[in-house]
């Protein structure tokens, strides 16, 4: 998306100018703008945040602080939301911590990349056993499995859940991804996921690939 | 026999110290900060490394017994009866609140709130001992109560007892094992003071964009605190780096790494450098867009461990021949890999990061515990193949400069003079009672900001 074509409130989003983003969506919602079309306003600004992620001119700290404001947005566009609408999505995602490790930044991170892509993310937290991953899938029917991790003893634990969602027989409906600071390709392989995402927009990515 | 040890000490310190300060030395030094693989290498369980200080000295030293190569083996920071002692609520610890053999955990948590800047600002020590601790330390958190009384004292007299174990440990290291420290004593970047337990990531990067000021002028604050608590917990004798992890600086913007992380990191690593110490630092994530700052420090002063999701090749091209450098080999390999690929990557290391010196073998800032023992023999073996620079040199401590700089002053909160002055005067021979005064006011003074890291 070209800056210029952004409307005013995705460009505030991406430009991370935190009070205009609420002035804006105050003002819209005031003016009966529907939620939905203010949603997709913030999609747009989320979208533009990850491409300047993915170009280097943002870092990690101006991925967290866009997540923070769409979650705040979110919060607000919460109350006025009709029920019925706020299921749309463009596909749903289980994530979650594996089990052992709670650290959660990196996978928060991605959790909130998803939302502001318009994905529906059954975030299952940290120290997520393997049945809890395989329930999940099966109780949404998610496509796309997403693990997490920041230490270097969950290797194991990350081949656990793809062999428990293989003995489940859901391996080949859904495709699994694996991130966080000590996953490489090599991990991959020895874990038989699908995909290593390098990072946040990588896996969304990927989560866009699978529902195209 | 005892001399064999101390030359096997002074040749395995003087190997590592030769390589921080980039000057020549016989071989490449094998010397992790933290070995974690060696911690559990009799196959104790986590919780008894932190736990059973004589199964975690046993276990090293049947580590040392299979790997002599090894130049350095650090002590741990993490005794559990301590942080029960207080109810330390930062770390989850493995068998209390984790599986037995599963790591220790930091939790984050927002203890100290968006507007409490001032407090800390105008005094740290108030806001400390009255906002953090009844926060951070369950066991505090009625102030005043029985119970917070009795974990003020339970957690003096366990810090003692902490202190008395690592010393006796570094002892049995140096005198039966001829093994030297990587690092002794620790501090944290002031940010990262102000990120990890008091305003937590989330916390402190909200700040930095509606309250920045309050955050440069904590940071500020906060390079005295960390000074204080690098010197009142280093090596008195100055043989050891002092430790340093880093951990929010990798979610920064260059420039944000400038405004905010960088100006009272430099000053706090200055005053330890000018009080006669080097620093190893951990330069945790990627700091691929913050390395260049590092040159400003005098040269040979600071090691600096690049992480897994560093690149260490451009690492060395950037701090070149300024300081030295550790890292290049992923975790993974470690765990996953084969010794031949471990063999490969080693001679890759030594033939290129490492070939003039300046550089340590490591993995991304530690050795897994889930090393395969195997994959760690392939290091050992191809670092003293390939890393060896000049087998006639017989590497001795370095001496001088570092005794001569003087320790300033530590942090009181009833310094002598003002008890003496209540005092009126005393009778006989004040230094006598006025140096464990001292003593145990900076040991107090130390206790309180230790729970920032």
């Amino acid at each position: 998306m070209e800056k210029e074509k952004m409307t005013e409130l995705a460009r505030a989003l991406m430009d991370l100018n935190e009070q205009k983003v609420y002035q804006l969506v105050e003002e819209k919602a005031k003016n009966g703008v529907s939620p939905l079309e203010i949603l997709a306003e913030c999609n747009e600004g989320m979208s533009g945040v990850g491409d300047l992620f993915s170009s280097g001119q943002y870092f990690l700290s101006q991925m967290l602080f866009a997540a923070e404001i769409f979650k705040n947005v979110m919060n607000r566009l919460e109350d006025i939301m009709p029920r019925e609408e706020s299921t749309a999505s463009r596909g749903k995602v289980v994530i979650g911590t594996v089990k052992g490790d709670i650290h959660d930044i990196g996978k928060n991170i991605v959790v909130n990349l998803l939302r502001g892509s318009g994905f529906e993310v059954v975030d299952l937290g940290v120290d997520v056993p393997a049945e809890k991953f395989v329930a999940a899938l099966k109780e949404t029917g998610a496509k796309v499995l997403g693990m997490s991790a920041l230490l270097n003893f969950t290797y194991p634990e990350m081949k656990t859940v793809v062999e428990e969602v293989t003995k489940a027989g859901l391996r080949d409906q859904v495709t699994i991804i694996i991130g966080g600071a000590p996953c490489n390709e090599q991990v991959r392989q020895f874990t038989g996921a699908d995909y290593y995402a390098e990072d946040a927009v990588a896996g969304v990515n990927i989560c866009k690939k699978v529902y195209s | 026999m005892a001399d064999e040890i101390k030359q096997l000490f002074e040749k395995r310190l003087g190997r590592y110290q030769a390589t921080i300060a980039l000057e020549k030395t016989d071989r490449m030094p094998i010397a992790t900060g933290s070995n974690y693989f060696a911690e559990v290498y009799s196959g104790n369980t986590k919780q008894e490394t932190i736990y059973d200080s004589e199964k975690w000295l046993r276990a090293e030293e049947a580590f040392i017994r299979d790997f002599p190569e090894v130049d350095v083996l650090r002590n741990n920071r993490i005794w559990g009866p301590l942080y029960d002692a207080v109810g330390c609520k930062t770390y989850k610890l493995p068998g209390r609140d984790l599986s037995p053999r599963t790591q220790f955990q930091f939790v984050e948590d927002e203890y100290m709130k968006a507007d409490e800047y001032d407090v800390l600002i105008n005094n740290p020590l108030e806001f400390m001992m009255d906002r953090l601790l009844p926060r951070v330390l369950g066991e505090l958190a009625e102030p005043g109560s029985i119970r917070a009384r009795m974990a003020l004292l339970k957690g003096g007299m366990a810090q003692v007892m902490m202190s008395q174990i690592m010393r006796n440990r570094s002892l049995y290291l140096e005198q039966k094992l001829g093994m030297p420290q990587p690092m002794t004593g620790f501090f944290l970047a002031p940010f990262d003071a102000l990120a990890d337990v008091m305003r937590g990531l989330r916390g402190v990067l909200l700040d930095i964009y509606r309250q920045p000021d309050k955050v440069l002028e904590a940071c500020d604050v906060l390079v005295d605190e960390m000074v204080n608590l690098a010197l009142a917990t280093a090596d008195p004798l100055k043989r050891y780096p002092i430790f340093v992890p880093t951990h929010k600086a990798c979610f920064l913007s260059p420039k944000q790494f400038e405004t905010f992380y960088w100006p009272s990191f430099k000053k706090t690593m200055e005053r330890l450098i000018e009080a006669g110490y080097t620093i190893r630092a951990y330069l945790e994530g990627d700091w691929g867009h913050h390395l260049h700052h590092l040159l400003e420090l005098p040269r040979g002063k600071v090691l600096c461990d690049i992480d897994n999701q560093g690149d260490i090749f451009k690492a060395k091209e950037i701090l070149g021949n300024h300081l030295c450098i550790a890292g290049g080999i992923p975790d993974s390999m470690f765990i996953l890999g084969t010794p031949q690929e471990m063999r490969e990557r080693v001679k890759l290391l030594c033939e290129t990061v490492g070939k003039d010196g300046g550089f340590i073998i490591n993995g991304g800032c530690n050795i897994p515990y889930d090393t395969k023992p195997e994959n760690y023999r392939a290091m050992i073996d191809a670092i003293i193949e390939y890393g060896t620079y000049d087998s006639s040199i017989d590497p001795k401590p370095l001496t001088g400069q570092a005794e001569e700089s003087e320790t300033p002053p530590l942090k009181m909160v009833t310094p002598w003079e003002v008890k003496l002055a209540e005092l009126g005067d005393v009778q006989g021979d004040e230094n006598l009672i006025r140096k464990p005064w001292e003593l145990l006011e900076i040991m107090g003074y130390t206790w309180i900001w230790q729970w920032v890291l």
